[in-house]
């Protein structure tokens, strides 16, 4: 009873509880021809992340469980999965927290990407999209001996987008990306967003073309996945909208920054 | 990027006339009457407003259709075609439209 | 599926988006057939008069009025960046979308049985 007046906190039972029951999703395409879900006991301390008890049936019960993982401190991106229905990074999941009334935990592999094995998605949809928006600085001929003064204004427009850990979470739940994978994507419309509000930047223009084009920031349907996804907590959303009103008044901007890299290579000089 | 932007504005000049239709179509004492919309439609100001409605309301229904199937794969490959026929079917609708809100008038 | 607030309110815009453009068709092949004289305006009216079309019609008043919130919503999240909120703005809409419905439909259903 009155259990709706826990939601969100994890309930006494489930913290007392000892063991865990991680249902994986299996696949391995020279054997399976669909994927399948099995259970596993892992043992579990409040400490336990969702990765360690995934670590733990590799090593103790069955080796031959694949996913990627290198880190374990939410930093390298590569460990994102799909945790009881939503995307996260596993090393930075606590598993008694992800755990249902029974004990249960599900993990699967990242939607809407095709399966190489068990939990490891082919990303290569997403690296392409990616390298369309040109994710490097183009920066000015003549860079200053120092460095550029950028005011704290516009380094606080780029709104902590470059902590991005390009783990896919976004990706692979935009509801977009499910229908085509001819669309950008959030994570590089971040990416394109990082390097269009760049002072530094010399090529918004360009920019602008590709991420406000035809498979730009105009097909994002304002779903709101990208955000609830992202386990950095960064708003790609937000990102898009600005891009979509940049781009609609992109030889002003480009005006503007051209006016702006005057100041900005004076001043550092 | 224009389409999005012809869909944005016709969607803003739709919240507008679709509330004068509503209220003015509907209102009470709820039901259409053919000799209220005559006597309405013999103003030409209302044959103007009518026409406007249905500029917008095609300009959104098109570009919205063309919306939910360009989002697909498989029919983003022949979106030429797709706009193509939008844009026929668009002008032959108005051209039908406008025809008959024209041809609304007082039985002389 | 990855479902989340965002995605029904996705989902059924689609949906009603892609019904109000049948329905539109539909009017105007109704309506349009003024040109052809009356009799043959009549016939057509008389054919969405019908207790089913009655209850369509407030299916089509719902769907209107969920449409045309969400854009306001949409329009709302474009011009002022506000992407905090999206949950309880997304109730919102439902809610007003649903009152509205319901304001509007009993009359239809009452003037059915008149
Ligand atoms: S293992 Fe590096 S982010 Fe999770």
């Amino acid at each position: 009873m009155f259990d709706f007046l826990s939601f969100g906190k994890t309930p006494e039972m489930i913290k007392k509880r000892k063991t865990a029951f991680v249902r994986v999703q299996r696949f391995n395409p020279d054997e399976d021809e669909k994927p399948y879900i099995q259970e596993f006991e892992v043992p579990m301390t409040p400490e336990t992340t969702v990765l360690d008890a995934l670590q733990y049936v590799k090593t103790e019960l069955d080796g031959s469980l694949t996913f990627r993982k290198s880190c374990r401190h939410a930093i390298c991106g590569s460990c994102a999965m799909n945790v009881n229905g939503s995307n996260d990074l596993v090393c930075h999941r606590n598993l008694p927290e992800s755990l249902d009334k029974t004990g249960v935990v599900t993990i699967k592999p990242l939607p809407y990407l095709p399966v190489i094995k068990d939990l490891v998605v082919d990303r290569t949809s997403f690296w392409e999209q990616y390298k369309r928006v040109k994710p490097w600085l183009v920066p000015p001929e003549d860079a200053p001996e120092k460095e550029f003064r950028v005011s704290p204004e516009e380094v606080a427009a780029i709104n902590s987008a470059e902590t991005c850990i390009m783990c896919g979470a976004c990706y692979s739940s935009c509801q977009v990306i499910a229908m085509g994978k001819d669309y950008i994507g959030p994570h590089a419309l971040l990416k394109s967003f990082l390097r269009v509000m760049d002072p530094r930047d010399t090529i918004p223009g360009e920019r602008l073309d590709i991420s406000g084009g035809e498979d730009g920031a105009y097909r994002c349907h304002t779903i709101f996945n990208c955000i609830d996804a992202c386990p950095k907590n960064l708003n790609p959303t937000e990102a898009i909208e600005t891009l979509r009103k940049l781009a609609q008044r992109r030889i002003a901007f480009e005006e503007e920054r051209a006016e702006r890299q005057k100041t900005l290579t004076e001043a550092a000089d | 990027m224009r389409i999005f932007q012809m869909q944005r504005y016709s969607a803003i000049a739709l919240l507008f006339f679709l509330t004068i239709h509503m209220i003015v179509v509907h209102y009470p004492p709820f039901h259409i009457d053919f000799d209220r919309i005559l006597e309405r439609m013999d103003n030409p100001l209302w044959k103007l407003i009518d026409i406007l409605f249905l500029f917008a309301v095609l300009v959104h229904a098109l570009t919205g259709s063309y919306m939910v199937l360009t989002d697909v794969e498989r029919f983003n490959r022949i979106k030429r075609v797709l706009a193509g026929a939008a844009i026929v079917l668009g002008l032959w609708a108005m051209y039908y439209g406008t025809m008959t809100i024209l041809a609304f008038s007082p039985p002389t | 599926m990855y479902r989340s607030t965002g995605f029904i309110s996705f989902f059924l815009r689609r949906l009603t988006g892609v019904a109000l453009v049948i329905y539109l068709f539909m009017h105007m092949w109704v309506i349009g057939s003024v040109n052809q004289g009356p009799g043959v305006f009549d016939s057509r009216l008389n054919m969405v008069q019908t207790p089913f079309f009655k209850l369509a019609e407030v299916a089509l008043l719902a769907a209107v009025v969920y449409h045309a919130f969400d854009g306001i919503r949409l329009l709302i999240i474009h011009y002022t960046g506000i992407t905090d909120n999206r949950r309880s703005m997304f109730y919102a809409v439902f809610a007003i979308a649903a009152l509205l419905t319901v304001a509007g439909g009993v009359p239809i259903l009452l003037f059915m049985f008149e």
